[in-house]
C-alpha cells in the first residue's frame, strides 16, 4: 500500500510541480510583458519628451515669428500713420485747391461784371478764363490721380489687415492646442512625478512661457483691434474724400456750362456793340444836322424873343384894359340882371293884376245889366247906367289887351315852318263879318313859308288886318294886299338888316286913311292912339303887340304912310 | 236820353257868382235841383262820398281856394266812379293854353263868364238844356268853348 500512495503522492507532487512550472512560466511571461510595458512606457515618455522638445522648439519659433510679425505690424502702423499724414496733407491741399477754386469763381464773377461794362475787354478775359479752365481741368485730373492712388493704398492696407487677422486666428488655434497639450502633460507629469521631475520643471517653465504667450497674444489681439478701428476710420475718410472729389467734379462741370453761357452772351454783346456803333454813326450824323438847325433856330428865337417882349408889353397894356373891361362888364351884367328881374316882376305883375281885375269889373257889368233889366229907371238913370256899362266894357277891353300883350312876352316860343297863306286864311275866317260889312277885298296870293311862332303870328296878322279894316276910308272899298318873299339882307332896302343874312319880308298894305309920316314910330307904342275913341274904338295896344311879336321873331317892322294914302307895314324876320 | 229833371252841382267860392247862377236857372222848362260847394276839397269829398241825389252835371269854377278846378277835374277823370260825369268849366278870363289843357283833361265844355247878365242866363240855360238832351256827354275841340256866338 504505501507505494500506491507514494506514487499517487509523487504524481500529485509531479503534477503540482508541473503546475508550479506553468505558473512560473506564466509569471515570467507576465514579467516579460510588464518589462516590455515598462520599456514601452519608457519609450513613450522619451517620445513625449522629444515631442515636448519639438513643441517647445515650435513655440520658441512661433515666439520669434510673433516678434517678427509684431515688428511687421509696427512697421505697417508706422506706414499707416504716414499714409494718414499724407491723406491729411492731400486733404489740406484739396482744401487749398477748393479755396483757390472759390477765389477763381469770384474772379470769374468779377470778370463777368467787367465784361458787361467794357465790351472790348471781354474777348481777352474770355481767353484768360479759357486758360484758367484748362488749368482747372488739369488740377482736377491730378486730384483724380491722387484719389486713385489713395484707393490703391487703402486696398493694400485692407489686404494686410486681413492677413494679420488670419495669422492672429491661427495663433489662437495653436494656443488652444498648446493649452490642451499642457493639460495632458500635467496629467502625465503627475503620474510620472518621480521620473519626470525635470520634465515637470520644464513644464512649469513651458506653462510660464505659455502664459507669457497668452499675454503677448492678448496684446497682439488688442493691437489688431486698434488697427481694424483705424482701417475703418481710413475707409470712412476715403469715402469722404471720394465724395468731395465727386462734388468738385460736378462744380467743375457747372463752371464749364457757365463759361459756355458767358461765351454765348459775349457773342451777343459783341453783335449788339456792332449795331450800336452803326446806330451811333447815324445819330452823330443826325446830331450834326440838328446842330445846324439849332443854330438857325437860335437866330429865329432871338427874333421871336424880341417880338415876344414887344407882345408882352402890349399884353400888359391889354391886361390892364381887360381888367377895366371885365369890371365894366360885371357892372353891366349886374345891371342887366337887375333889369331882367325887374322886367320879369313887371310882366308877372301885369299878368296877375289884369287877370284879377277882370272879376270885379265883370260883376259891375253884370249887376248893372240886372238893374237895367229888372228895375224901373228914369230915362236919365238908364242913360247913366248905360254909360257906366260902356266904361266898364272899355276897361275890360283894356285889361284883355294888356293881358294879351304881357302874354306875348311871357309865353314860351316855339318856332315852326308855317305856310303864311294858312295864317292869313284863318284870320280872314275870323274877321269874316267885318270884311263883309266893309265890302273889303284881301289879296293874299304871293305868300311863302316862314319860320314863325304860329300862334303869335296869327295874332300879328289879325291885328294888322283888323287895323286896316278899322281905318278904311268911308267912301272907298277897303283893299288889303298881303305879300311875302325871301331875300338876302343886302337886297332889301332896310339899313338894320345884316347884308349876308336871309330874311322873310312880309308886307301888309291897305288903301285906308293912313297917317302922317312922323307918327310912323309912335304908332307902335303902348296905348298910343291917333284918334279919339269916339271915332275909332280901340285901346292903342294892337300895334304894340305886333311890334312885340316881331321882336320875338328877332325881326324888324316899319310903317310908311301918308295921310289918306293908305299905310304899308313891312316886316323882316330871319328866314332860318 | 232826355231828362225832365236835372241835378246840378255848382262848385264856386264867389257868392255873387252863385247868386247869378241861381238867377240864371229861373224860367227853365225842365226842373232842376241845385247843390253848391264853395271849395275844391269839399267838392271832392262830396263826389267821392254818398251825395244824394247824384249830380247829372258839374259846373266847376277854376279859381277856388284849397283845391283849384284843374286838380278837381283831374281827380274826377281819374276816378272810375266819376269819369262819366259831365264837367262844365267856367272862368272869368280866357286863355287859349288853359282852354286847350282843360279839353285834354276831359272837361265837357268851357264857358267864359260874360259880363252881361242876360247873356250869362242864356248861356247857362242853353248849356243845361243841352246836357239834359244829349246822349253822349263829350264835345269836339271846335264846340268845346261856349260863347254867345256859338249859341
Amino acid at each position: 500500500m504505501a507505494t500506491k500512495n507514494d506514487s499517487e503522492k509523487l504524481i500529485n507532487a509531479i503534477q503540482e510541480l508541473a503546475f508550479e512550472k506553468k505558473e512560473r512560466k506564466k509569471l515570467v511571461a507576465e514579467l516579460v510583458i510588464a518589462n516590455k510595458e515598462i520599456l514601452f512606457h519608457k519609450e513613450e515618455k522619451s517620445k513625449r519628451a522629444e515631442e515636448l522638445v519639438i513643441a517647445n522648439k515650435e513655440l520658441a519659433f512661433q515666439k520669434v515669428e510673433k516678434g517678427k510679425r509684431a515688428d511687421e505690424l509696427g512697421i505697417a502702423n508706422i506706414e499707416l500713420a504716414y499714409q494718414d499724414e499724407e491723406k491729411g496733407k492731400r486733404a489740406t491741399e484739396l482744401g487749398i485747391a477748393n479755396i483757390e477754386l472759390a477765389y477763381q469763381d469770384e474772379e470769374k464773377g468779377k470778370r463777368a461784371k467787367e465784361l458787361g461794362i467794357a465790351n472790348t475787354e471781354k474777348g481777352k478775359r474770355a481767353a484768360e478764363l479759357g486758360i484758367a479752365n484748362i488749368e482747372l481741368a488739369y488740377q482736377d485730373e491730378e486730384k483724380g490721380k491722387r484719389a486713385e492712388e489713395l484707393i490703391i493704398a487703402n486696398k493694400e492696407l485692407i489686404f494686410q489687415n486681413k492677413e494679420k487677422e488670419k495669422r492672429a486666428a491661427e495663433l489662437g488655434i495653436a494656443n488652444k492646442e498648446l493649452a490642451f497639450q499642457n493639460e495632458l502633460k500635467e496629467k502625465k507629469a503627475e503620474e510620472l512625478i518621480i521620473a519626470n521631475k525635470e520634465l515637470a520643471f520644464q513644464n512649469e517653465l513651458k506653462e510660464k512661457r505659455a502664459e507669457e504667450l497668452i499675454i503677448a497674444n492678448k496684446e497682439l489681439a488688442f493691437q489688431n483691434e486698434e488697427k481694424e478701428k483705424r482701417a475703418a476710420e481710413l475707409i470712412i475718410a476715403n469715402k469722404e474724400l471720394a465724395f468731395q472729389n465727386e462734388e468738385k467734379e460736378k462744380r467743375a462741370a457747372e463752371l464749364g456750362i457757365a463759361n459756355k453761357e458767358l461765351a454765348f452772351q459775349n457773342e451777343l454783346k459783341e453783335k449788339k456793340a456792332e449795331e450800336l456803333i452803326i446806330a451811333n454813326k447815324e445819330l452823330a450824323f443826325q446830331n450834326e444836322e440838328k446842330e445846324k438847325r439849332a443854330a438857325e433856330l437860335i437866330i429865329a428865337n432871338k427874333e421871336l424873343a424880341f417880338q415876344n417882349e414887344e407882345k408882352g408889353k402890349r399884353a400888359a397894356e391889354l391886361i390892364i384894359a381887360n381888367e377895366e373891361l371885365a369890371f365894366q362888364n360885371e357892372e353891366k351884367e349886374k345891371r342887366a340882371e337887375e333889369l331882367s328881374n325887374a322886367n320879369k316882376e313887371l310882366l308877372a305883375f301885369t299878368y296877375i293884376s289884369s287877370h284879377d281885375l277882370q272879376e270885379p269889373l265883370r260883376k259891375i257889368q253884370t249887376f248893372a245889366s240886372i238893374i237895367l233889366e229888372k228895375e224901373k229907371l228914369t230915362e236919365n238913370g238908364k242913360y247913366n247906367f248905360e254909360r257906366m256899362q260902356l266904361s266898364a266894357r272899355r276897361m275890360q277891353l283894356l285889361i284883355d289887351d294888356l293881358l294879351a300883350f304881357s302874354r306875348i312876352a311871357t309865353i314860351e316860343l316855339k318856332f315852326e315852318k308855317t305856310e303864311l297863306s294858312k295864317i292869313v286864311d284863318e284870320v280872314k275866317a275870323e274877321l269874316k263879318d267885318t270884311i263883309y260889312e266893309k265890302q273889303a277885298t284881301i289879296e293874299a296870293t304871293e305868300l311863302c313859308v316862314a319860320n314863325i311862332i304860329p300862334f303869335q303870328f296869327r295874332q300879328l296878322m289879325y291885328n294888322l288886318i283888323s287895323n286896316s279894316l278899322k281905318f278904311s276910308q268911308p267912301d272907298l272899298p277897303c283893299h288889303i294886299t298881303v305879300k311875302s318873299r325871301i331875300l338876302k339882307g343886302s337886297k332889301l332896302n332896310y339899313e338894320k338888316l345884316s347884308p349876308e343874312k336871309i330874311y322873310c319880308h312880309i308886307t301888309v298894305k291897305d288903301n285906308g286913311i293912313g297917317f302922317e309920316p312922323h307918327f310912323s314910330e309912335r304908332i307902335f307904342g303902348v296905348f298910343q292912339k291917333l284918334h279919339g275913341k269916339e271915332v275909332y274904338a280901340g285901346t292903342g295896344i294892337g300895334l304894340a303887340i305886333v311890334k312885340k311879336i316881331v321882336e320875338n321873331h328877332n325881326g324888324f317892322i316899319t310903317a310908311t304912310s301918308e295921310l289918306k294914302k293908305g299905310a304899308t307895314f313891312d316886316i323882316y324876320i330871319p328866314a332860318n | 236820353m232826355s231828362l225832365k229833371h236835372l241835378n246840378i252841382l255848382l262848385a264856386d267860392d264867389d257868392p255873387d257868382d252863385c247868386l247869378f247862377f241861381k238867377e240864371a236857372l229861373n224860367g227853365l222848362v225842365l226842373t232842376t235841383h241845385l247843390a253848391i260847394v264853395t271849395n275844391g276839397e269839399h267838392l271832392m269829398e262830396l263826389l267821392m262820398g254818398d251825395i244824394s241825389p247824384r249830380p247829372d252835371v258839374l259846373f266847376l269854377d277854376l279859381n277856388m281856394p284849397r283845391k283849384n278846378g284843374f286838380e278837381c277835374l283831374s281827380e274826377i277823370k281819374l276816378s272810375p266812379m266819376l269819369q262819366l260825369l259831365p264837367v262844365i268849366v267856367f272862368s272869368t278870363s280866357f286863355e287859349q293854353e288853359v282852354v286847350n289843357l282843360l279839353y285834354q283833361n276831359g272837361a265837357t265844355y268851357f264857358i267864359r263868364k260874360p259880363s252881361e247878365f242876360p247873356l250869362f242866363k242864356k248861356i247857362i240855360q242853353h248849356t243845361v238844356a243841352f246836357i239834359a238832351k244829349k246822349e253822349q256827354t263829350t264835345s269836339t275841340e271846335e264846340d268845346f268853348v261856349i260863347t254867345s256866338k256859338s249859341l
